[in-house]
């Protein structure tokens, strides 16, 4: 239990800027995940609040209380790191044992075992306990030190990619039990990754790093359906979002767009119309996610565009298929037992009610139909 | 342009290695008598986890490992003790290996140029194989100045660059990120589907092999476990292992047993009180007291919120993705996954109403993994 914040955080690496500027307050109890591309910043935020790094400007305070020059043992942390860090000449019994037999934390023997097997029967290493962690695969390390990092109730969890090293299917199954579990625990979580999956399940809010400064705050939600500009909407969701140019045209008081270079008129709803009007606009870029797009083989309609089949890609429960049209490139998810010829010609329709609106120049979000709904709760960040 | 054949074909590693190998000391053969054809031009992936004997397989057809029994044929000539160079054979694998000294162009020409083929056809060769990997920009650089997933365009180039008949592929896309990985499996499709040679690719990725493949051959421990078409393998696996390797999220796999109730049958579960209707197509194979695997996929599994007679089941696990929402429910020790588009809302704890689409219900044999089929 502790709420956790981070005051103007600046850390840089001699002329390298690995975090700048950064301000986040992470309530109590909540799970709040650290999200963003290679070097971004992320486990460097995370070793801060640790205590394993300084920052050279700003405060970490943790229940209100400046921590910058606390040791990282009396901080009540308790942390996993990607490379596991585990002792190589002890058991994984006594590796998962080793918080709660330090000075600190000291407990009796019988309180550890019976942690000890609530833990590892969790992490389904129950049968490895006498096992030293050079006899263990790549996945058994991690899930060791995921144990260790869970057999303590600290007041803090710091978790930096636990699951990454895992096959998809173990992943699949840890990323249940890790969050059926984070309704029972009562402990501030801060948990990195790079997988939007995790990260949108996970967490209560996420924040999206990007070169150190914070690009995005708020829950999952927002993310996936208000994000703030072009690089957010490309990090959630696969297959990744198409961005399309489009040309804004009047008509009367009606306002259409047209893109791929054909003459279809694509009617954006008349909110939205309003404000891409207001602005002045004569371009914008449309974000069109794979599955707010039809696809047919006979053109069913004149507000059908047309495109050209350049992947076909089955991967079980549904069909990406990759058309291309005037130079560009539109993945669709598509039902199972789709089946088109590399080459081909077909239709596609957009489902202009799910697009997301950004500006062409600077990539910023402009706005999305029904955007009443969406922005409710929405936090603006610092 | 060539059919492959392999013929009950073995691989034993002996001596010194098989101390290493302590899991072939029990079964011995690291590849087990394996048969099966690749039709001219047809793109096959080989699927399993690590130690299936997937890359012995590739190897063996390379010519890079012996042959301990068995024949393998390309077209209706034998190979087994032809020199991988005889082979006509384009290789590439997970690591580049390029010539750092030499530029793309050069490390494209190499085998061409050790084969004494006139420069016109070299620079033909290249020019036609170019555009197709899109490195036709890259053609004066040297390795170190290209990123992995150039590296990898460069190194499969090479590969179908002297026009092989038989084009092997060894996990060319595990060292890349998603998004490389993802535009060159398009590309690579795009290439095979332009020079149309026969092609093997050697994955443990099943998504890979999936997008790829015209038809894919699953292993493990040294078997062929089915062949088929990435959407039969999805749809109808022959067995417990194929089930469960083959989609994502995981098919839900769980013990029942089988109970007489009203006349009819239903599925229990250790640990829960929930009981499933057994699917009518079973009727007649099954019987009270029978134990079985009951595989479902997360996408064939639906849940009701309606408080009707029948018993409930907690919701544990409630992810919402934004195009699809991920729900897992206990029944006793497991957690049942459930994939949805439609937009519902569950809290944890929740009770709900658990039913399996009937038609795509499938039964394992908790003793052997094979398929009991209605």
């Amino acid at each position: 239990m502790a709420q956790i914040e981070l005051c103007n955080i600046t850390k840089k690496y001699k002329k390298n800027t690995a975090l700048d500027d950064i301000s986040i307050t992470i309530k109590d109890n909540e799970f709040f995940v650290l999200f963003g591309p290679a070097g971004a910043g992320k486990t460097t935020l995370l070793k801060i609040i640790a205590g394993a790094e300084f920052p050279q400007e700003g405060l970490v305070k943790i229940d209100g209380k400046i921590v910058n020059h606390m040791e990282s043992k009396d901080r009540n942390i308790s942390m996993v790191f990607e490379n596991y860090a585990l002792y190589p000449n002890l058991t994984v019994y006594d590796n998962i044992a080793s918080p709660m037999r330090s000075r600190l934390y000291r407990k009796d023997e019988n309180d550890i075992k019976t942690a000890v097997n609530k833990v590892t029967e969790l992490m389904k290493i129950n049968h490895l306990l006498e096992r030293k962690p050079s006899q263990l695969s790549n996945g058994q390390r991690q899930r060791v030190a995921l144990g260790r990092c869970l057999v303590r109730n600290p007041s803090v969890f710091l978790m930096d990619e636990p699951l990454a090293h895992l096959d998809a299917k173990l992943r699949h199954m840890m990323r249940g039990e890790l969050k059926e579990m984070q309704t029972s625990i009562n402990s501030t979580t801060i948990y990195v990754t790079h997988d939007y999956t995790e990260a949108m399940s996970l967490a209560d809010r996420i924040a999206v790093l990007n070169k150190g400064k914070i690009v995005q705050l708020g829950t999952a939600q927002e993310m996936y359906f208000t994000p703030r500009n072009e690089f957010v909407a490309c990090l959630f969701g696969e297959p990744e979002i198409n961005i399309i140019e489009a040309q804004i045209y009047h008509e009367s008081e009606k306002v259409y767009c047209k893109a791929f270079n054909q003459d279809v008129f694509l009617y954006p709803g008349t909110d939205v119309g309003k404000i891409l009007t207001g602005e002045e606009r004569s371009r914008v870029d449309m974000g069109i996610r794979g599955t707010d797009i039809e696809i047919a083989f006979e053109r069913p309609g004149d507000d059908w565009l047309e495109g050209c089949v350049y992947a076909n890609e089955p991967i079980g429960n549904k069909v990406i298929m990759t058309l291309t049209a005037a130079g560009n490139k539109i993945a669709i998810t598509c039902p199972n037992d789709t089946k088109a010829d590399l080459d081909a010609t077909v239709y596609f329709k957009i489902n202009m009610d799910k697009v997301l609106f950004f500006d062409s120049e600077t990539k910023e979000f402009i706005t999305r139909s029904d955007m009443k709904k969406y922005k409710k709760g929405e936090e603006t960040d610092t | 342009m060539a059919q492959l054949i392999l013929n009950q074909v073995y691989k034993k590693y002996d001596g010194k290695k098989k101390k290493l190998f302590k899991k072939q000391e029990k079964n011995n053969f690291a590849v087990n008598g394996i048969s099966y054809t690749c039709n001219d031009g047809e793109f096959i992936g080989i699927l399993g986890p690590s130690g299936c004997g997937k890359s012995t397989t590739l190897r063996m057809i390379a010519g890079l490992e012996k042959i301990t029994a068995g024949e393998i044929y390309i077209g209706d000539m034998l190979i087994n003790d032809l020199e991988p160079k005889d082979r006509n054979i384009g290789l590439a694998f997970e690591d580049y290996a390029l010539y750092p000294p030499l530029t793309v162009r050069e490390n494209l020409a190499f085998n061409m140029r050790a084969k004494k083929k006139a420069q016109n056809e070299i620079d033909e060769a290249i020019a036609y194989v170019a555009p197709l990997m899109k490195i036709d920009d890259l053609l004066e650089m040297k390795p170190s100045a290209l990123s992995g997933g150039q590296k990898q365009r460069v190194n499969i180039a090479r590969a179908i660059v002297r026009r092989p008949g038989l084009l092997l592929l060894d996990e060319p896309l595990s060292h890349l990120d998603g998004k490389m990985r993802q535009q060159l499996r398009q590309e690579i499709r795009r290439m095979h589907h332009e020079i149309h040679c026969t092609a093997i690719i050697v994955t443990h990725d099943q998504m890979e092999a999936m997008s790829l493949a015209d038809r894919i051959i699953i292993m493990k421990d040294g078997m062929i476990q089915q062949i088929g078409t990435p959407l039969e393998v999805y749809d109808d696996p022959v067995n417990e292992f194929v089930a469960g390797f083959i989609g994502e999220p995981p098919m839900n796999l769980l013990h029942a047993k089988i109970v007489n109730k009203n006349g009819g049958f239903v599925f229990t579960f250790a640990g829960s009180e929930l009981e499933v209707q057994v699917p009518k197509k079973y009727g007649k194979i099954v019987c009270g007291g029978m134990e079985v695997i009951l595989g479902v996929r997360p996408t064939d599994v639906m849940i009701t919120k309606k408080s009707a007679a029948g018993t409930q089941v907690r919701i544990a696990v409630y992810e919402n993705l934004g195009d699809e929402r991920r729900i897992a429910v206990r029944v006793g020790a497991s957690l049942v996954s459930i994939t949805t588009v439609d937009d519902v809302f569950y809290s944890v704890g929740d009770k709900v109403q658990l039913a399996f689409h009937e038609e795509r219900t499938h039964l394992f044999d908790p003793a052997t993994g094979n398929r009991i089929r209605g």
